[in-house]
């Protein structure tokens, strides 16, 4: 059988335009897998995400171990402040390869 | 200004459009379409433009292009005075809105073309410079604008931490002017214009099917597309208010005089120069602008900027916008 480890998934909604601060911010907290998932829809700050691919959303999903969670939360949040839209949302799942998603950047 | 001058078909094309969304028809076209071809359209334009302006007189080019900034630097300005007047908006709406209205429009002002093509009246190129040019400088102006207005209101509320977050903020402020002026619409067409330029003209002559005789059908199926947007984006009139509405069709009113009157006045172009000068002054930004205000100024509320721009002023200039700053530069320039 095959054994299954705990990891954390984090998840933003946010638009397209924010890819590249996200990923920015990944990368300072030593998270180097990320997965970016195009997505459209509405929300409470009354956006709509057209198909025309003028206001697209995106959905980032990160799989990252307990640790390193709260630090990029603060800093999701430090954003969420400063007025960026992010919908965020965390998912406990299990992976089979924790070694993956262990490693910190040098 | 005529009936008739509405009977384009690229205009028509955007009326289908807004009726298919109206009338709620499963009408789909895939996604980034539109943004396909406007990638297209610039594009073409450019490799036009460039090689009819490596004939172009360089002082009239300079000219036109310190104009461009001028008008690009001032009717942001002009813009948020006026919304900040209107005491509708805060001020950090008030400066995104504005930011696109200083900016430019590649669609509109390629129905603008279509329009003199169709009434065969001759236009010079320099504006197309002058499109280019128009861009980035309303972004500026815009981050300026919102800079200010955050720093009132943190000396309103009594913030303690600026020192750290004027660092912060300077270091952002470069990477947004980096990404104004390398944005890729200014890329395409500058580009495009330099090799258009620069190409050989035998080389160019075998372009000519993908410049010149297929470009009014992708328009009409850009400004298909754009009708189906624009009609989403009329939804949300109500959301915004008759003021901000309002401010959609007044803001290109005045922006058509300013730049008709620049076009006709001070660069002393021809009717048609003169039209496409007060359709740059007049058109709204849609695409470069508003995901480098959704960076900038993240407080803003983007369903205002987008429907202003896309859902009011893109098919007001589409439709009553261009036969007016015709009949403004055919009243100047007589």
């Amino acid at each position: 059988m095959v054994s299954l480890y705990s990891e954390k998934m984090l998840n933003i909604i946010s638009n397209d335009s924010l890819e590249e601060k996200l990923v920015c911010m990944f990368k300072k907290y030593g998270v180097n897998g990320y997965t970016v998932v195009q997505a459209r829809g509405e929300g409470s700050s009354g956006q709509v995400s057209d198909m025309s691919g003028f206001d697209a959303n995106i959905v980032v999903k990160v799989i990252l171990p307990e640790s390193k969670i709260q630090v990029i939360l603060e800093s999701i949040e430090r954003k969420i402040k400063k007025g960026y839209h992010l919908t965020v949302y965390i998912t406990d799942i299990k992976v089979i390869t924790p070694e993956k998603f262990e490693k910190t950047a040098s | 200004m005529s009936l008739s001058s509405l009977l384009l078909p690229a205009v028509l094309f955007f009326a289908l459009g807004v009726i298919a969304k109206l009338i709620k028809s499963d009408l789909r076209f895939p996604p980034d379409l539109a943004k396909v071809l406007s990638i297209y359209l610039l594009m073409a334009i450019g490799l036009h433009g460039g090689y009819e302006l490596a004939k172009a007189d360089i002082m009239i080019a300079f000219q036109s292009i310190i104009w461009a900034l001028i008008l690009g630097f001032t009717l942001p300005i002009v813009g948020y005075l006026g919304l900040v007047a209107t005491r509708k908006v805060n001020p950090l709406d008030a400066a995104a809105i504005s930011a696109h209205y200083g900016s430019v429009s590649a669609g509109t002002f390629l129905t603008a073309i279509a329009y003199l093509d169709n009434l065969s009246i001759q236009y010079e190129t320099y504006p197309l410079i002058m499109l280019a040019v128009m861009e980035s400088p309303a972004i500026v102006v815009g981050l300026i604008l919102a800079a200010k207005a955050r720093h009132t209101v943190a000396a309103r509320n009594g913030a303690t931490n600026t020192a750290s977050k004027n660092s912060n903020e300077q270091g952002d402020f470069k990477e947004m002017l980096r990404d104004a002026f390398t944005n890729g619409s200014v890329v395409i067409l500058i580009g495009s214009m330099i090799i258009g330029a620069i190409a050989q003209p035998s080389g160019m002559e075998k372009l000519k099917p993908f410049i010149d005789d297929i470009f009014m059908g992708v328009l009409c199926l850009f400004l298909f597309d754009m009708g189906m947007v624009a009609a989403r984006r009329i939804g949300d009139f109500k959301k915004v208010g008759v003021m901000l509405a309002a401010f959609g069709v007044v803001m290109p009113l005045v922006g058509g005089v300013i730049g008709v009157y620049v076009g006709a006045s001070m660069l002393d172009f021809s009717v048609g120069g003169a039209t496409l000068v007060g359709v740059l002054g007049a058109s709204a930004s849609y695409i470069a602008v508003p995901p480098a205000m959704r960076l900038a100024i993240p407080e803003a509320n983007p369903s205002f900027y987008l429907t202003l721009s896309l859902g009011i002023t893109f098919p007001f200039n589409v439709i009553v916008g261009i036969p007016l700053y015709h009949s403004m530069a055919q009243a100047i320039v007589a």
